[in-house]
């Protein structure tokens, strides 16, 4: 995927043209046999792409989309059997269904993470398929309507629901083509490769969870419904049945999670594939269908485990790369501005940031302990400290990845202790990780971007937000490159930049200098006293104390989860406790020297 | 000049008397190979009963060719096209677009096992206008106003309805006592559930009998224990046993046995084929099933019994089953059909079908020994069977006229 604004024609014409070439061949085609399978293959098609909406771009796996499908399908049936109401108008309605039931479904199951979510996904469809056995339907047939037959959906010329499948699956790849450029594609992406970096960068996990999972049961109640109308006999095995949710699942898989075209692809190769299988020689090698079938697959999770999809681009990459003169380092570093080197302190008062009395234990261990200071506006606070002091745990309770057993958090006069970190991040405070964590298989402008929506709801503006961003740290000529291929130092400035995209009033910098030579130390320096310039507080927590010394305003020293000591740099480094506790007596003969 | 002129009138002549040839040839192999279509699962866990009814078709067809084809139609020979409807609705589905896509010369088809495959291939045959014969019981597949489907068994309900006033008739024959209280122990799956429904809801009242006993499990069961337990303690005059899965007929049965209730001592009786498949006897003690019975639409009577030997001859099975009596009984009325219409065309087949009023030939494999089809397509006095283990083999029973053995009932 890629956010890089891409001309409309060259994404869309694709799927129109493909529609167009479908519907042709669809046109020559009059075995009522071939027609059923060129039929089917675009509602799996469309089933893969509403799992792809969630599973895919989300990261969550979803074993269960079964129950939507099923819940789809027997609502039509039910509807016309009971009601007399019309495919037209239940295929709709089944949509809304299949909405509801992921509001329902996924509000509960979303406490649940990575298998245990897959695992109660697993459940539904299969609860769901006793229950409609227990209600009595185990075969529900749509009545054949021999007058009015169009009224209800039922056509002597089965090109009808070859082109109702494909208009249905090209309005799909379009919606998804549409969202995974909009903020819907750029959240889940994040969210799918690093959910704590995403909350961190100000994204509603939570409700994007729900949005995704709305939508795409949606669209699987409609394929669903359609699926009925085909099919003309419902029963829970085929409608509820595990291979529902398998063949939503492998689709995808086959032809490449997270894209608009994997599961289309998917579709159009398995299911005429298994068909074709099945029909010419299931009698001569009864089950070559799922011999051949396994072996395809397993072959293409060997060869293409990402789906073939992503295979074919990370080949095409490959090719651009090479043809990419490489950029040079020194045209890197001149981007950056060297003109902050010098850094006037800061004399203002206005307090941003207030703690008061932060306590936090993990059972014996108190992490925190009755931590109280305040940070200043526009003043650049450092936090130092032995090892275990307390300097990460102090940064989670402040941006919300803990809540503190006791104490408040004050930003900007609001206590905001105990909100959740996109909450946290949407009033203004940003952060960094002490190990990066970018979003690798986005491009760099997309991580940025991911950082900016929290400020910025409109694509246009969160976008040259990000640009801005990029362009403040000196990342802008790496804009459409994977971050996945980064070095060191550009991961730490692109951190930078997707909290700043953000726009904090103050950043929390977790040892943002951590593991760099000592001329890449200098490029974050600088923007951070940039950065501190133009107004946003900074508080850093760092163990290169001779960068510290030029870069803080005043240090705060915590020991044992506890402040030993807070005040000026020249204060802190003399000080005889924290020279005992953390800087050891080869810094205070080093001092000497100098 | 002349000769050579004659030469090449005599080429002529030949090549004309060569393509005349070849044109009869075909003609003649158009007229003589009729063909008839079966769609059954024959992959897949049902494969084995598909196999079976292939055997039959392949027995019944081979039958017919031997005794001089379809007479009406020059002798005529017919000829099966076999088609897998796998082990799900969708794919018999599938398979039944294949049918009438790909064997567009289709007279007539039998098929397609389970209720629900049956349900999804008679809405495609339906629209393409070939008639289907079946014995699947769901009174759906009659019930739809369908013009092009026949149904040789009793239906569902039929079945339902019958089975109980059979049943009292029989043990008040064997005894002289009338049963007056009753269990019922069933899974939930769709025919145990259809065929327990007018039990429930109107026969008990109507026949005087009291439930003592009711529970439903979800197959495939744990544990028989505490169900067999509940029917041991309040000892019902009948056992109404409704498993389908072979592994919980195996569990109840085996069970029931420890608990002192086997081998007839507490009258046990079933619905379908499921608890007389040979699959049964080769999965546990045959002793165990001694004297369990099941309600059937078809099975071989006393007026098979050439039938039957020539079958276990012929293909090594122990007995046919009603898999068997019907698909090869379907074959002769496809048969009866050709022959009254005279033309080997499916809008013929169907009139014949519809018109049909037979009480010889195909009919003697049909319980109540006559073919006629009412307006819905369901075969007028179609009745019930009823079949009990005995001595290892299933052997009808009841009504008396077409059964092959005397009940056994326990006299208490």
């Amino acid at each position: 995927m890629s956010a890089v604004p891409a001309s409309h024609a060259r994404t869309v014409m694709p799927i129109l043209g493909f529609g167009f070439v479908y519907a042709l061949l669809t046109a020559f085609v009059d075995n009522s046999y071939h027609l059923l399978i060129l039929t089917v293959v675009p509602v799996w098609a469309v089933m893969g792409l509403a799992w792809n909406l969630f599973s895919g771009y989300g990261g969550l796996v979803s074993f269960g989309h079964a129950a939507f499908f099923g819940l789809g399908a027997y609502f039509v049936a039910l509807a016309q059997t009971v009601w007399g109401l019309s495919p037209w108008i239940g295929i709709p309605c089944a949509g809304v269904i299949g909405a509801v039931a992921g509001l329902v479904i996924g509000l509960p199951t979303f406490r649940l993470r990575g298998h245990y979510f897959a695992l109660a996904m697993l459940a539904y469809p299969l609860a769901l398929l006793y229950v409609f056995e227990w209600l009595g339907y185990q075969e529900l047939a749509l009545p054949m309507m021999r007058e009015q037959a169009a009224a209800f959906m039922q056509f002597e010329d089965h090109r009808v629901y070859v082109l109702l499948a494909l208009a249905m699956m090209v309005a799909v790849m379009l919606l998804t083509n549409v969202l995974e450029r909009a903020r819907y594609g750029v959240s889940l992406t994040a969210m799918k490769q690093d959910e704590a970096a995403a909350e961190a960068a100000g994204i509603d996990t939570r409700a994007w969870k729900l949005r995704a999972i709305v939508l795409s049961a949606a669209i699987a109640g409609v394929a669903g419904g359609f699926y009925a109308v085909v099919l003309l006999v419902v029963t829970p095995p085929a409608v509820f049945g595990m291979l529902v949710s398998l063949q939503a699942l492998i689709v995808a898989m086959f032809g490449g999670v997270g894209t608009v075209w994997g599961p289309v692809l998917g579709a159009v190769v398995l299911v005429p594939l298994s068909e074709l299988l099945h029909a010419r020689l299931g009698d001569v090698f009864p089950g070559i269908q799922g011999v051949v079938y396994g072996v395809a697959i397993i072959a293409v999770i060997l060869i293409a485990p990402e789906g073939v999809v992503w295979r074919w681009r990370d080949w095409r990459r490959r090719r651009l790369t090479i043809d990419l003169p490489p950029v040079g380092e020194a045209a890197l570093r001149s981007t950056v501005s060297r003109a902050a080197s010098i850094r006037v302190p800061r004399t203002t008062t206005e307090t941003v940031l207030e703690v008061r009395g932060l306590s936090k234990a993990f059972g014996g261990l108190r992490a925190l302990q009755d931590v109280t200071l305040s940070v200043a506006s526009g003043e650049i606070l450092g936090v130092i400290g032995p090892n275990g002091a307390g300097k990460t745990t102090f940064f989670n309770a402040l941006n919300g990845f803990l809540r503190p057993d006791a104490g408040s958090v004050i930003f900007e006069g609001r206590d905001v202790t105990g909100w959740s970190p996109h909450r946290l991040c949407a009033a203004g405070v940003g952060r960094t990780f002490q190990v990066v964590r970018p979003f690798r298989r986005m491009s760099v402008l997309e991580n940025a971007l991911a950082g900016a929506f929290v400020r910025h709801p409109k694509m246009e503006a969160a976008r040259s937000a990000a640009h801005e961003a990029l362009d403040r740290v000196g990342l802008a000529h790496l804009a459409s490159t994977p971050a996945g291929g980064l070095s060191n130092r550009e991961l730490r400035l692109l951190e930078l930049a997707r909290a700043l995209a953000g726009g904090p009033r103050i950043l929390l910098l977790d040892e943002t200098l951590a593991g760099l030579a000592a001329g890449d130390v200098d490029d974050i320096l600088n923007v951070v006293r940039s950065l501190a310039a133009d107004g946003t507080t900074i508080v850093i927590i760092e163990h290169t104390m001779p960068a510290m010394v030029r870069l803080v305003d005043r240090f705060v020293v915590l020991d044992h989860g506890a402040v030993l000591v807070e005040g000026r740099p020249d204060e802190i480094t003399t000080h005889p406790a924290v020279v005992d506790a953390y800087l050891g007596t080869k810094w205070r003969a080093g001092r000497a020297r100098d | 000049m002349g000769s050579k002129m004659s030469n090449r009138r005599r080429f002529t002549i030949a090549v004309v008397a060569a393509g005349l040839a070849l044109l009869a040839g075909t003609a003649s192999a158009q007229k003589k190979d009729i063909e008839v279509g079966l769609i059954a699962p024959m992959t897949g866990p049902y494969a084995r009963q598909g196999q079976v009814m292939k055997m039959a078709a392949d027995l019944a067809i081979d039958t017919i060719n031997k005794q001089g084809g379809v007479k009406s139609l020059g002798g005529a020979r017919l000829k099966l096209a076999v088609f897998d409807a796998g082990d799900s609705v969708e794919k018999a589905k599938n398979a039944a677009q294949r049918m009438v896509a790909e064997a567009p010369n289709l007279v007539a088809a039998t098929g397609a096992y389970l209720s629900s495959f049956t349900l999804a291939v008679t809405e495609v045959t339906e629209r393409a206008q070939l008639p289907v014969l079946t014995f699947s019981y769901s009174d759906l597949i009659t019930s739809r106003g369908f013009r092009y489907v026949f149904q040789t068994s009793a239906t569902g309900e039929q079945l339902a309805e019958g089975s109980l006033p059979a049943l009292l008739d029989m043990a008040e024959k064997a005894t002289g006592k009338r049963p007056k209280t009753i269990g019922i122990v069933m899974d939930n799956t769709a025919a145990s559930v259809s065929f327990a429904k007018p039990i429930r809801a109107t026969q008990l009242t109507k026949l005087g009998l009291t439930l003592v006993v009711d529970e439903t499990f979800t197959p495939p069961l744990a544990n028989a224990t505490p169900i067999v337990q509940k029917v041991r303690s309040q000892r019902p005059d009948v056992l109404i046993l409704l498993p389908t899965v072979i592994g919980d007929s195996k569990l109840l049965l085996e069970k029931m046995n420890e608990f002192g209730l086997g081998k007839g001592r507490l009258p046990t009786i079933s619905s379908g084929a499921a608890i007389l498949d040979p699959d049964l006897k080769t999965n546990m003690n045959v002793e165990q099933l001694e004297g369990v019975m099941s309600v059937v639409a078809a099975w071989s009577t006393s007026a098979q019994k050439d039938i039957t030997r020539e079958f276990i001859q012929k293909t090594g099975e122990p007995w046919p089953t009603q898999h068997f009596v019907t698909t090869y009984g379907d074959i002769w009325i496809m048969h009866a059909a050709l022959e009254a219409a005279g033309k080997a065309d499916r809008a013929a087949v169907t009139a014949a079908l519809r018109s049909m009023d037979i009480t010889t030939g195909a009919a003697k494999f049909f319980p109540g020994g006559r073919v006629k089809f009412d307006t819905s397509g369901r075969r007028e006095s179609a009745t019930l069977l009823i079949v009990q283990w005995q001595k290892g083999v299933p052997v009808t029973v009841y009504p008396p006229k077409e059964a092959v053995a005397e009940p056994l009932w326990p006299k208490r």
